[in-house]
């Protein structure tokens, strides 16, 4: 089972210094930057996907600057991402349209024709046809048949069906090296069973299940079974954006070859409390929360705070420093766990002093607050992981304040990850 | 005697106005934070409004903070300081017949620093970040007895004009050594100057500077379409080195200018960005884009070269009249405006003609 990465210009400054907090001296942004296959030792993945909406063109503003959209078509991504197939042999370079970006158009903005343009430039070695979202998913046993559904979902139904029979005919013109992907959208099990059989019966080798991102996992279940019962062995199946990774049994079993994520990466600064991690003895991946201190002057919820002269920004200044010196002194051994805390604390309370709490609840939220820093600062999880995240940077990779500090977590969460699933391979086999 | 609650220094007070002494003198950053503080805007509880300066600009103060830690740094420019209590103004010894010129002010800092930072609180808090240093910094300041009277002069001594943008970039070529922000434009500016004033460019007196107003094409569209080759393009192979931009780059970029010239002379010659797209924001960033693909597929340097790429789009663009085909959209020549959405349409309309015709076409040659 391959792990694709889906890369929205994931980079850090591999020279950015954490003391002075900036890049590296002449830094030039992407040139001087290294994309996580290239800061660790080795890659954390099998492939990377490049949606069309994170490039962007006239259509859609993605992610990307204009000279580096154009930059794109011109080079490939292979060449942009300076992923090569020499470097990593048998890896995927997988393209898609980033449905989720166009969701609330009637139609998708991309054809057939044009979208194989797009993996043509992009000299992808795997593309998904053009799909369009469909948000409903019924309970088991109270499927709607194609009568029953809403006007809108059916249309949804049949672009995608429509679209991937243009785009496989389109994609012949890319030859023998590339594999199209046929996209199936559902609003059940059943739909979804037939709109892969549907695939199978084009021409389709290898399926992508889209749409699955809000789904449980007990109805990702459903919809694989369903589709794996109809599909012929050897078809091959993708699962595009799958975010619970704690289950990948339930992929193993259904026969999915190759799924991708972000999680690894994003959960490092977008989730409240499971920002780094680490994997116990037994193999099981376990979570700490990263210590919050965000730039006094540069953080929004303490602009406004100062716009409205209800923050002092020299005092704030002087906390944030205090906080830091607490987290570096810590890890040097210099103080102990209480003091750290006191230091991030006081930091942390200015941050989020809520003018409408009780006081009681201010305590209580400071305590549930402290105890999550205390776990993170006990069990000093950075000393115990030898990727070059860790290794360089130490308890920086702890502290969640700038893309430079919370992409870098990201990455050691990606080495970790990788692991995991390797492990989880060999057990399977 | 003097305490050590009251501060006193020499200084220098031209005379102004009676009714507000104005002095100025060199301090210390340590100093300064002694006798000043800064003040933001604020409302109080009752919903008042209080203090005046507005918040921190990270950005600014890091730049301020990396010049200044190098070693020839200076900072001409004061900080202004206003005192409506607790300093006072003594005229001095009168010297060579001119009455109080020179003065001793004393500042009462025993409840803390009575004066306001009106103007420069980047610069101060810059000079803070640099511990220990004994770098000196001038302070103007002024006693006036309100704070009416001092929120009026923070507005008029705030209320200035900044460069406009077009000479600033016309100024950065002759200064080395700036904030990474404007270097990169420093480089487009250096270009740009060259392109236009060089004995040979295909661009030659046709850019609109400050200095050149009758030019056509604006600097600033000049300037995007070298930033856009620098990052992302042929030119980031000279990006370390201004003098390889200034030689070979500008040569390539006038080459392909002068190829353009030659295969769209309709659309160039005598025309504005009023009648012809192609000298208009738009078709000019595009055109960077077409040049970076055509050297790709080619190899292209010199202006033959370029023109044979660039015929493969002749009969297939609407400069200046008739309308372009995207896709199924279909837009009229002058329908392009300089917007990032158009500039994009139509550089990656134009890059796809030319990689369906020259793979085809150079076949056949
Ligand atoms: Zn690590």
């Amino acid at each position: 089972m391959k792990f694709v990465f889906a890369d929205s210009l994931d980079f850090v400054d591999p020279a950015y210094d954490f003391i002075a907090d900036r890049n590296g001296a002449g830094r030039t942004i992407h040139r001087d930057d290294q994309f996580p296959h290239e800061f660790l030792d080795t890659s954390p993945y099998d492939g990377i996907l490049v949606s069309r909406g994170i490039v962007g063109d006239a259509l859609i503003p993605g992610k990307y600057t204009e000279a580096q959209l154009m930059r794109f078509r011109r080079e490939g991504a292979r060449r942009f991402l300076r992923y090569s197939r020499e470097q990593f042999p048998d890896s995927m370079m997988m393209g898609d349209c980033g449905a989720f970006t166009y969701r609330n158009m009637p139609e998708p903005p991309y054809r057939a024709q044009d979208t194989v343009e797009f993996y043509g430039d992009g000299d992808f070695s795997h593309g998904c046809s053009p799909d369009h979202l469909i948000f409903d998913f019924d309970d088991q046993d109270a499927e709607r048949s194609e009568k029953e559904i809403p006007e809108d979902i059916r249309i949804r139904f049949e672009i995608t069906q429509q679209n991937a029979a243009e785009f496989l005919r389109e994609a012949k013109s890319l030859g023998r090296r590339f594999v199209p992907m046929g996209v199936i959208q559902g609003w059940s099990a059943p739909s979804m069973a037939q709109a892969a059989l549907n695939l199978a019966k084009m021409g389709y080798v290898y399926l992508a299940i889209g749409g699955t991102v809000p789904l449980r996992i007990e109805q990702i279940r459903r919809a694989l079974a369903a589709i794996r019962e109809v599909l012929p062995k050897q078809v091959r199946l993708h699962l595009l954006g799958f975010g619970k990774i704690e289950h990948l049994a339930d992929l193993e079993r259904y026969g999915v070859t190759s799924f991708d994520t972000t999680s690894p990466l994003v959960r490092a600064f977008k989730d409240s409390r499971k920002n780094y991690w680490a994997r116990s003895k037994a193999g099981e991946l376990s979570y700490y929360t990263a210590i919050r201190i965000p730039q006094a002057t540069e953080n929004n919820r303490l602009k406004v705070k100062a716009l409205q002269g209800r923050l002092d920004q020299e005092e704030a200044r002087q906390l944030e420093a205090t906080a830091l010196n607490g987290v570096r002194r810590l890890a040097c051994r210099e103080i102990d766990v209480e003091d750290a805390l006191d230091a991030v604390m006081a930091y942390w309370e200015k941050l989020n002093w809520n003018d409408e709490a009780s006081p009681s609840k201010r305590v209580q939220a400071l305590d549930r607050q402290r105890r999550i820093y205390a776990q993170t600062l006990q069990d000093r999880p950075w000393e115990g992981c030898d990727c070059r995240v860790c290794r360089e940077g130490g308890v920086e990779a702890l502290i969640f304040r700038n893309s430079n500090r919370n992409k870098r977590r990201g990455m050691h969460n990606l080495h970790v990850f990788y692991k995991h699933l390797q492990d989880f391979r060999a057990d399977a086999v | 005697m003097s305490s050590p609650h009251i501060l006193h220094f020499d200084v220098v007070a031209p005379r102004q106005s009676e009714s507000l002494p104005v002095f100025t003198f060199a301090a210390r950053a340590r100093d300064v934070e002694r006798f000043a503080r800064i003040e933001r805007a604020g409302r109080d509880d009752s919903g008042t409004l209080r203090g005046f300066q507005r918040p921190q600009i990270a950005g600014h103060i890091r730049e301020i903070r990396d010049y200044l830690e190098k070693p020839g740094a200076i900072l001409p420019n004061p900080i202004i300081v206003a005192f409506t209590h607790s300093a006072s103004l003594e005229s001095g010894p009168s010297h060579d017949g001119v009455e109080g010129r020179f003065g001793r002010l004393a500042i009462d800092v025993s409840n803390g620093a009575p004066g306001w930072i009106v103007d420069g609180q980047q610069r101060f808090t810059a000079l803070r970040d640099l511990h220990g240093s004994d770098f000196e910094v001038l302070v103007s300041g002024f006693i006036c007895d309100c704070l009416e009277e001092l929120q009026k002069q923070f507005i008029l001594i705030n209320n200035t004009r900044p460069l406009p943008k077009a000479l600033v970039y016309e100024l950065l070529p002759q200064v080395s050594d700036l904030p990474p922000r404007m270097s990169n434009r420093s480089q487009a500016a250096l270009m740009t100057e060259a392109l236009n004033y060089r004995e040979g460019s295909a661009l030659r007196g046709m850019i609109k500077q400050q200095t050149n107003p009758k030019g056509i094409i604006r600097d600033t569209v000049i300037q995007r379409l070298l930033m856009n080759s620098i990052s992302d393009g042929v030119l980031r192979l000279y990006a370390d080195d201004d003098r390889l931009l200034l030689d070979r780059g500008v040569n390539f970029v006038s080459e392909f200018f002068h190829a353009v010239r030659h295969v769209f002379s309709e659309d160039w010659e005598d025309k504005t960005p009023k009648t012809s797209r192609l000298v208009h924001g738009a078709g000019i960033i595009a055109m960077g884009y077409v040049m970076e693909t055509v050297h790709v597929l080619t190899g292209a340097e010199d202006r033959d070269a370029f023109a044979r790429g660039l015929r493969h789009l002749k009969g297939r663009t609407a400069w200046s009249s008739g309308e372009w085909a995207f896709g199924d959209e279909r837009r009229r020549w002058n329908g392009l405006q300089n917007v990032p959405a158009d500039i994009r349409q139509l550089s990656l309309h134009l890059v796809q003609e030319l990689r369906r015709a020259i793979p085809r076409n150079e076949e056949v040659s």
